[in-house]
């Protein structure tokens, strides 16, 4: 036992403790004052999120080798952690070690394997970030993460080098032959500086971690504390509803407008910005940053989380994040599912945007003309409610007057199939087969009116309320239980975000009930010659985890081919986040470079299941001259039902 | 003794077709005062002379033309003078008590109304009704009421006119207008659109759309709450035919649209229609056009 | 600084008309509402004046119930209060609204001073009567310039702009005034929320004006047919060319 190592140790303990501490508490200080939001539901959801993603490193994972790389210093670090104590002990008392644990031979192969394969994943994220550079790391604070990797290095070599050297002198509690490794490195140890290589080794490895510890908080190397507790604090179900806002508040002052300054983030925005690694997997599969806008998801936290630590009160728009930054984004999701920390970086943005659009009305002109007739006319062009019916005519399909009971399905057609020239043959399609399959069923005619879904991705939460609260009266008036509608959009807003205002019902996109009536038999198909290229929608896919119903129609109708970013990994097609209405003006067209991708399948056919989705990839088609046509699923699956009509007609014929 | 109509008379076809219609009112005689008189425009002053005119020639009616300086002046009469006034009529049933048809919604609906005066004042919806072959209205000589001018109806007059940027013929007086509406698609699109306006020596229009995505300046606009045109051809490209938007062309003497949709309502409202891209057709016929030259 | 508004609420038709069964009116059953196009420019510039010179702003309606929407989307835009003449629902002629409108304006400068300006639409989307604005100015015995697209106060004085043909006429009216304005004359801001919510509380004097009888009676409205043109389909597509340039050089333009 050496007393003056006991004292020091403790000196450098409390001190690193100490400096640690404050810091943290500034950050914990910052967390607690954000604004509220309701997490605590759903904790078994919660604690699988923990063990998949977390402990499982499951993003991370879907890119094979950067995610064994950091799987590696994770369960390296995990396995580890004990050596702290074994460090701190063996400072103190030379022969001295953690009871039980530190004589096993188990726990000994464990460390040494562990520090090795952490010393892999080292050099393995060093090759990667000086060989290969990856375009992800743009704009992240380089120098920083090789320090940290440097300290991490230098933390498992001198633990190995320690436990070589206890080797080496005889000082090891646990069998040496449990040690492979630093018993390798032991046999090169045989000196008379070994002694001092030993306590050398030990008093660096704890001081590299202790160091490491006041560095920490104030570094991305935070996110080892944090990440775990972020992820446990996302979303796990209705990924796709937003927060609303609650206007009725008593006072003005009570009522949060979205975020005008660091002040009006929520606790759960304030630990997203701080658990942020700047690892840029969310920036490699945005749709703006890949088609040149200024838009970058891992900037934006980046840029807040800076501000925010900074103490700054000036506003976060223009200051930490510019307006262009704001707008860029199509809220398709793609970066919150990527994220290996659980960050939600559309509530940042939806958040900063209610204050531009409700408080300041900063935004784009073009979609004021959108909010407008959203407000005015119920719908998002100004078109007159009174038409909303029109697509049906000579389709026989039922329309609800006011007050009327619902049938057992309503079919909710959506603002764009129901005025749009392109999005309108969904609606027909999808009509004539609900009838083909006999399926009661009604639409709400001039009844129906915007979801508000646009409003509400535009920031505009005011009109979106007006919106919904209207059609949850309408709806509630009808008794109407189950809803099928052809729009991922109406299917999101209804499903998963009327229930905030009253408004329950069982809500089913039209792919899935008509894949539905298939495997019923109900509805009879002859797969035809087309290659077909089915383009999941955003908020099918990846909001809603709709993947496989549109695929059993594509294979219904066709000979099936995926493109490169499929299922939960689709590429926008653009329109998302209100950008339907305001102009690209930077960049190339996200909408091109989807329709590049579908095209360079070699399918003829371009299958959608959204009418967003089908107007900007038909536009993308025009624009590039590219060899496809644009057909949704239901008017797919309406051509294989007819084949098939058509076959067996011709069979019965030819026997009769 | 005459029971003559009174018409305040302006350059261009609208006042023409005014004064062809004040014909139904009274004994067919027509008289006229040029809203000229009174140079540079006052209109409280015209509105006078009108007065005047009128108690003079104890006129059975008074009319004007729908445009902007008649119903101005009209109104400021019917103001004075404490009478009704119906503005942009497209029919009348001269009777006791008048039947009138006006125009609602910038002439999208249309409304039977009894006017109830002892001189009927209206101004008749341009190109609404048609002007035939006649000798003219009969000019009042004004010179008596100018010199009796109350200084008071003086202060409302122009004081400088600002020519437009550029120079050039207003979009207002275009001989041939091209227009762009939603099927333009952004700013840029606009070029090929320009090009054709260029070939025949044309403005470009643009429907209420365009200006609210502010691809093109509000001084673009056609429509009923932008520039009323008046071209020899209108040439409307990618523009659904709204009614507000049919209100501002209605008097092109030839309307052709080009739509990818055949049943957008301006393809049977327009005298020649191609179904088509407009970014193919447009740049078609541009080409066409320089072929010959 | 005094400034006063008039606006009127007319629905949202999306270019549609559609009557009731007696013909006397829209059929309103799957319309929104909203200030006449022209007067929602005239709302944000007497906004901007009073931002721009303080004093208080002013928005007036003559109108059912219901118009009181209109004027807490006046009052959002910044407008300070209103003034409601109440009607059943029937429609006003525009002398009847214009004397109303006028009584109503000497009442209320009577109790809180004069209006240097007072802001009406150069026509109502609706009726488009084109006079209301130039009846209330005579009977008040102030100027009046209609149609304008740029309005400004200068001194005692007010530069009134307004589009002809080729380029711009420009007035210069002494104050107190009264302005028609046309669209364009700016860009409405989009209201702000918390404007809304402030617009909830302020104050509204309602009263319910009488409503004398009409001197151009109402019988029944029509939707006009076609625009009685013809239409000759020249052609498909960019094959049409030739067609098209033959009938341009058969009218002498190209």
């Amino acid at each position: 036992m050496n007393p003056i190592a006991a004292g020091v140790l403790t000196i450098v303990m409390i001190a690193a403790v100490a400096l640690f501490g404050r810091r943290a508490q500034l950050i914990y200080r910052l967390i607690r004052k954000g604004k509220p939001v309701a997490r605590f539901d759903d904790i078994a959801g919660r604690a699988r999120a923990e063990a998949v993603v977390v402990i499982g490193q499951s993003k991370l994972l879907q890119r094979m080798v950067p995610g064994l790389m950091h799987a590696a210093i994770f369960w390296g670090f995990i396995a580890l952690l004990p050596t702290i104590f074994i460090a701190m002990i063996g400072i103190v008392d030379q022969h001295a070690t953690l009871p039980w644990l530190g004589r096993q031979g188990w726990y000994a192969l464990l460390v040494d394997v562990f520090a090795a394969v952490v010393l892999a994943g080292v050099i393995t994220a060093f090759v990667i970030r000086k060989v290969q550079r990856p375009r992800r790391f743009a704009g992240s604070h380089m120098r920083e993460a090789d320090l940290i990797l440097a300290l991490i290095a230098g933390i498992v070599i001198s633990l190995l080098l320690w436990h070589a050297s206890q080797i080496a002198l005889g000082l090891n509690e646990y069998p040496a032959a449990w040690a492979p490794i630093s018993s390798l490195i032991a046999q090169g140890l045989h000196h008379s500086w070994t002694p001092y290589l030993e306590r050398g080794a030990v008093w660096a490895h704890v001081l590299l971690i202790l160091g490491f510890l006041v560095f920490l908080p104030y570094s991305k190397h935070l996110h080892i504390f944090l990440a775990a507790v972020n992820v446990f604090f996302g979303r796990t179900r209705a990924r796709g509803r937003l927060e609303p806002i609650n206007f009725e508040a008593s006072m003005d002052a009570d009522v949060r407008f979205g975020a005008a300054t660091a002040a009006d983030l929520t606790w759960k925005q304030v630990l997203d910005t701080v658990s942020c690694t700047e690892c840029g997997r969310c920036q490699d599969v945005c749709p703006a940053f890949n088609t040149g806008k200024e838009l970058s998801p891992k900037l934006l936290i980046m840029g807040l989380r800076d501000q925010l630590l900074s103490g700054a009160t000036a506003p976060l728009v223009p200051n930490a994040v510019t307006d262009n930054v704001v707008w860029d984004c199509v809220t398709c999701g793609a970066c919150v599912r990527e994220c290996p920390v659980g960050i939600e970086h559309i509530d940042h943005i939806v958040d900063l945007r209610r204050n531009l659009v409700m408080v300041e009305s900063r935004f784009p002109d073009e979609a004021a003309t959108m909010l407008r007739d959203v407000d005015r006319a119920g719908n998002p062009w100004g078109k007159p409610q009174s038409d909303r019916a029109h697509w049906a005519d000579g389709l026989g399909v039922r329309v609800l007057d006011a007050g009327e009971p619902a049938p057992d399905v309503l079919f909710w057609v959506g603002c764009a199939p129901s005025f749009d020239e392109r999005a309108k043959q969904a609606a027909i399609s999808t009509a004539k087969l609900l009838k083909e399959a006999a399926v009661d069923f009604a639409i709400l005619g001039p009844l129906e009116s915007c979801t508000g879904d646009p409003a509400r991705r535009m920031g505009d939460e005011y009109t979106f309320q007006k919106q919904a609260k209207q059609n949850v009266s309408t709806l509630n008036e009808a008794k109407v239980k189950k809803i099928v509608t052809t729009c991922p959009h109406c299917f999101n807003t209804i499903g998963n975000e009327y229930a905030d205002f009253g408004g329950r019902y069982e809500v089913v996109h039209h792919t899935e009930f008509l894949a539905e009536l298939v495997r019923e038999g109900k509805l009879k198909t002859l797969a035809g010659d087309r290659t077909i290229t089915y383009h999941d929608s955003c908020y099918l896919a990846r909001h809603n985890d709709v993947r496989d119903a549109p695929r059993e129609l594509a294979a219904a109708a066709g000979r099936a081919v995926e493109m490169p970013r499929n299922r939960e990994r689709t590429f926008c097609c653009g329109a998302g986040g209100a950008r339907m209405w305001m102009e690209e003006r930077r960049g190339r067209p996200i909408n091109e470079e989807r329709v590049r991708e579908a095209a360079g399948t070699g399918a003829e056919t371009l299958a959608v299941a959204c009418p967003f989705c089908t107007v900007m990839l038909d536009d993308g088609v025009r624009t590039t001259g590219a060899k496809l046509q644009v057909i949704d699923l239901a008017t797919l699956l309406s051509e294989a039902v007819e084949r098939r009509r058509a076959r067996d007609s011709a069979a019965s014929t030819t026997d009769g | 003794m005459t029971a003559t109509a009174l018409v305040l008379m302006e350059e261009g076809e609208p006042s023409e077709q005014a004064a062809f219609f004040a014909r139904g009112w009274g004994d067919g005689t027509v008289h006229s005062v040029g809203v000229d008189a009174i140079k540079p425009y006052a209109p409280d002053a015209i509105a006078a002379i009108l007065q005047r005119a009128a108690d003079d020639l104890k006129a059975v009616a008074v009319l004007a033309a729908g445009t902007d300086r008649g119903n101005d002046v009209m109104a400021r009469l019917a103001a004075r003078t404490g009478l009704p006034f119906a503005a942009n009529i497209v029919a009348a049933d001269p009777a006791d008590a008048i039947e009138v048809t006006r125009q609602r919604w910038g002439g999208s609906l249309l409304e039977n109304a009894i006017l109830i005066s002892g001189r009927p004042l209206v101004t008749v919806a341009p190109y609404a009704v048609k002007a035939g072959n006649w000798p003219g209205p009969i000019a009042v000589d004004v010179k008596r009421y100018i010199a009796e001018l109350d200084p008071r109806d003086m202060v409302v007059q122009v004081k400088e006119h600002i020519d437009p940027p550029g120079g050039g013929v207003s979009l207002a007086e275009a001989k041939v207008v091209v227009s762009g509406g939603r099927g333009v698609g952004s700013k840029e699109g606009f070029a090929i659109i320009e090009e054709l306006a260029g070939l025949l020596g044309g403005r470009v229009g643009c429907s209420r759309v365009v200006t609210s995505a502010g691809w093109r300046p509000h001084t673009d606009q056609v429509g009923q709450t932008g520039t009323k045109i008046s071209p020899d051809i209108y040439i409307a490209c990618g523009i659904s035919g709204a009614t507000q938007h049919m209100a501002g062309c209605k008097g092109a003497k030839r309307i052709l649209a080009i739509n990818a949709d055949a049943e957008a309502p301006i393809m049977s409202l327009a005298d020649y229609a191609v179904v088509g891209d407009l970014k193919e057709v447009v740049p078609a016929i541009s080409a066409e056009i320089r072929k010959n030259r | 600084m005094r400034v006063l508004v008039c606006v009127k609420r007319v629905p949202f038709t999306g270019g549609k008309m559609v009557l009731t069964a007696d013909s006397m009116a829209l059929e309103t059953r799957h319309l929104g509402f909203t200030i006449s196009p022209h007067e929602e420019c005239g709302v944000e510039e007497a906004v901007r004046l009073i931002e721009a010179n303080g004093g208080e702003s002013v928005v007036l309606t003559l109108g059912p119930p219901e118009a009181a929407e209109q004027l807490r989307d006046a009052m959002a835009l910044g407008i300070d209060r209103a003034i409601h003449l109440q009607t059943d629902g029937q429609e006003w002629d525009a002398q009847a609204t214009s004397s109303a409108i006028a009584e109503a304006v000497r009442a209320d400068e009577s109790a809180s001073g004069p209006f240097d300006l007072i802001v009406f639409g150069n026509e109502s989307a609706d009726a488009g009567g084109y006079q209301v604005g130039l009846r209330v100015a005579y009977a008040l015995g102030r100027p009046c310039a209609t149609g304008l697209k740029g309005v400004k106060v200068e001194g005692l004085t007010v530069r009134c702009e307004q589009d002809v043909g080729g380029g711009r006429d420009v007035y210069a009216l002494p104050l107190p005034a009264i302005v028609t304005v046309k669209e364009g004359l700016n860009l409405p801001r989009y209201p702000s929320v918390p404007g809304r919510m402030r617009a909830a509380r302020k104050p509204v004097a309602t009263s319910n004006p009488a409503r004398p009888e009409s001197q151009l009676q109402l019988i029944r409205l029509t939707v006009p047919g076609g625009s009685g043109r013809q239409t000759k389909l020249l052609g498909t597509g960019p094959s049409a060319a030739p067609a098209v340039v033959g009938m341009l050089r058969e009218i002498g333009v190209a």
